[in-house]
C-alpha cells in the first residue's frame, strides 16, 4: 500500500532546478525583500511615534493612537490593500492621483501602515518595561531628559523591542504575498503564475518555499547577532550560532 | 483590587468575547445553506430531451447519482452566483443542469480558483470542470475535453477607446489586466514577446478584479472571453466598451480526467441529445449566445 503510493509520486526535480535561479523568480524574490523592507521602515518610524503617543499623558494623543491601532489590527491586511488601492482609485477620479498611486506604492504604504499598529504595541511594551524611577534617577545625576532617554531608558527598552520587531519583519516577508490581490507580483505569486502555465504546482511551490527558507534563515541569524550585541551589558548574553561556532573554533571556554 | 474582583473582570471580558460566537451559532440554525449545490427541478424522468436516457450504471463517477463539477464561479454570464445568494447560475450551469436532468443525476457545482481547477480535477476534488475553459494543447496534455461551445476573446477598454486599440499588436507598451491561468494571459504574454515595447501584464485571481483594475485606470485593457467582456461592458454604465473583433475563436470544453472514458462517452451522448432536441439552442438563446453554438457536423 505505502509502496504503491511511493511509486506513484510524480515530482520533477528538473523543473525545480530550472526555476530555482530563473530571472523571474529572482526578480520576484528581490521584490518581496524590497517591499517588506520599505514597509518595515514605514512601520518602525510611524509605530515609534504611535507607541510614544500611547504612553503619553495627553488624552488626545493617547486616544488617537489607540483608535489607529484598533482599526489596523482589527481588519485583515488584504482588505486594507483592496480599500487603499481599488477603493481609493475608484472614489478619487483624479488623474494625477491615479498616476502616482501605483499598485506598488499602495502595497508598501498599506503594509507599512498596518505594521505601524503592531510596532506601536511593541514600542509601548518596551517603554513600559523600564521602571519610571530610572528617569528620575538619571535626572538626579544631572542628565537632561533627552540624555536620560538615550543613555538609560532606550538601551533597556530596545533590548525588549528587538526580538518581537524581528519577528514582525519575518512575518512581513511572508505576508507580502497577499499584495497579489492588487496585481503586485512577489515571490509566491511569481511561482504561482509559472505553475498556472505549466501545471507544475508542487515543483514551483517548492522553489518558493526554498527561497523563503533561505531569506528567513539568513535574517534570523542576523537577528540573533543583533540581540547578542544589544545584550552587551547583561550578565548572561544569549548564545548565537556564530558565537558558539567562534568559541568552538577558538578553543576558548565559551562565554 | 482584590484577586477576586480581578477574576470577575476576567470572566466578564471572556463572556463578552463569546457574544459574536453565540450570534453566529444562532444564525446558522434558521438558514440552511447547502452552499453551491443546485439540483435540477426534476431529477427523475427526462423531459424534452426525448429518447430513452443512457444507462449511467457503468460510469464510476456517477455511482452516487451525482456529478460534481468544479468551476470558478465569478465569470458572468458563463457562471456566477445569483446576486445575494450562493446559487450558481449562468450558461455553463444551465447546460450542466440540462445534462443532469437528461441523465437523471444530480449536479453539484464546487467553487474553486481558475488556475487550480485542472490540478484539483486530477486530484479528485471533483469529477469534471465546467468553467468557460477553452480547449488548448497545454491543457489537453493534462485532461480530456468534451467540447460544448465556441467562443473567442474580447478586448475590453475604456469607453471611447483612448489608446485606439484594434487588435493584439496595439497592446504593446500598454498595461493589460487578465485573469491568472487563462488563455488570454498566454495570448497577451506571447504578444508581449513580439513587441518592441513590452506589455505590462497584470494578473489577478479572478476576472472581476482585472475589470476593476481597468475601471480604476490601473490598466488600459482587459482581455477575457467575448461573452464575459461583452456583459462587463454592458454593466459598466457606459464606462467601458468591448471591441467588435473577436480574437481566436476556440471551443470551450468540459474537462475530465484522462481515465474518465465512460463519463466522457456519456456526456458526449447527453450533449448530442440536447442538440437534437433543440434544448441546447434554447439555453444558448436564453443567454443571448446563439452565435457561440458549436458548428454542427
Amino acid at each position: 500500500m505505502i509502496a504503491n503510493v511511493l511509486l506513484e509520486i510524480r515530482f520533477d526535480w528538473g523543473t525545480v532546478a530550472d526555476y530555482l535561479f530563473d530571472p523571474i523568480i529572482i526578480r520576484a524574490l528581490r521584490e518581496t525583500m524590497v517591499i517588506a523592507s520599505l514597509a518595515m521602515v514605514v512601520g518602525i518610524v510611524l509605530g515609534t511615534v504611535l507607541g510614544v503617543m500611547r504612553v503619553s499623558r495627553n488624552p488626545v494623543a493617547n486616544v488617537a493612537a489607540g483608535l489607529y491601532v484598533w482599526f489596523w489590527r482589527a481588519t485583515p491586511v488584504v482588505l486594507q490593500l483592496l480599500i487603499l488601492y481599488f477603493g481609493l482609485r475608484q472614489v478619487i477620479e483624479n488623474d494625477l492621483f491615479r498616476d502616482n498611486w501605483t499598485r506598488w506604492r499602495a502595497a508598501v504604504i498599506t503594509f507599512g501602515l498596518n505594521e505601524a499598529a503592531y510596532m506601536a504595541e511593541i514600542v509601548r511594551a518596551g517603554i513600559g518595561s523600564v521602571e519610571p524611577g530610572q528617569m528620575d534617577a538619571a535626572k538626579s545625576l544631572g542628565m537632561t531628559q533627552l540624555q536620560a532617554l538615550r543613555r538609560v531608558i532606550l538601551p533597556q527598552a530596545l533590548r525588549i523591542m528587538v526580538p518581537p520587531t524581528g519577528n514582525e519583519f519575518i512575518a512581513m516577508l511572508k505576508n507580502t504575498s497577499v499584495a497579489f490581490a492588487i496585481g503586485v507580483v512577489e515571490l509566491l505569486n511569481a511561482a504561482k503564475i509559472q505553475s498556472a502555465r505549466n501545471f507544475k504546482i508542487m515543483e514551483l511551490y517548492t522553489v518558493a518555499a526554498f527561497w523563503y527558507l533561505v531569506v528567513v534563515s539568513a535574517f534570523s541569524l542576523l537577528q540573533a547577532e543583533l540581540e547578542r550585541m544589544l545584550a552587551a551589558g547583561e550578565r548572561e548574553r544569549p548564545e548565537t550560532l556564530l558565537s558558539r561556532a567562534m568559541s568552538v573554533m577558538g578553543g576558548s571556554r565559551g562565554i | 483590587m482584590s484577586p477576586n474582583t480581578t477574576r470577575n473582570r476576567l470572566f466578564l471580558v471572556a463572556s463578552l468575547a463569546l457574544v459574536p460566537l453565540l450570534v453566529f451559532a444562532a444564525c446558522k440554525d434558521d438558514k440552511k445553506t447547502p452552499s453551491a449545490t443546485s439540483t435540477p427541478q426534476a431529477t427523475s424522468a427526462p423531459t424534452s430531451a426525448g429518447a430513452t436516457p443512457p444507462d449511467v450504471s457503468g460510469v464510476p463517477e456517477l455511482q452516487d447519482g451525482k456529478l460534481t463539477i468544479g468551476s470558478d464561479i465569478a465569470y458572468a454570464p458563463m457562471e456566477f452566483f445569483q446576486p445575494g445568494t450562493e446559487t450558481p447560475d449562468g450558461l455553463d450551469v444551465a447546460l450542466a443542469n440540462a445534462i443532469g436532468e437528461y441523465l437523471g443525476i444530480e449536479i453539484e457545482f464546487v467553487n474553486s480558483g481558475f488556475d487550480g481547477l485542472i490540478a484539483a480535477l486530477n486530484t479528485n476534488d471533483f469529477d469534471a470542470v465546467m468553467s468557460a475553459m477553452t480547449i488548448n494543447p497545454e491543457r489537453q496534455q493534462e485532461v480530456d475535453f468534451v467540447p460544448y461551445l465556441n467562443v473567442g476573446t474580447g478586448i475590453l477598454v475604456e469607453a471611447g477607446n483612448p489608446n485606439t486599440i484594434q487588435g493584439l499588436e496595439d497592446l504593446c507598451g500598454l498595461t493589460v489586466a487578465v485573469q491568472l491561468g487563462t488563455i488570454q494571459e498566454t495570448m497577451v504574454r506571447t504578444q508581449s514577446d513580439a513587441c518592441t515595447d513590452a506589455i505590462d501584464v497584470v494578473t489577478f485571481d479572478t476576472n472581476p478584479l482585472a475589470v476593476e483594475d481597468l475601471k480604476t485606470a490601473g490598466s488600459d485593457a482587459n482581455l477575457a472571453d467575448y461573452p464575459v467582456a461583452y456583459l462587463d461592458a454592458q454593466e459598466s454604465d457606459g464606462a467601458l466598451e468591448v471591441l467588435s473583433t473577436q480574437l481566436e475563436p476556440a471551443p470551450y470544453g468540459v474537462a475530465l480526467r484522462k481515465d474518465s472514458d465512460e463519463l466522457q462517452a456519456i456526456l458526449e451522448q447527453a450533449l448530442q441529445a440536447l442538440v437534437s432536441s433543440g434544448e441546447y439552442e434554447q439555453i444558448l438563446a436564453d443567454w443571448d449566445l446563439e452565435s457561440a453554438a458549436l458548428p454542427r457536423d
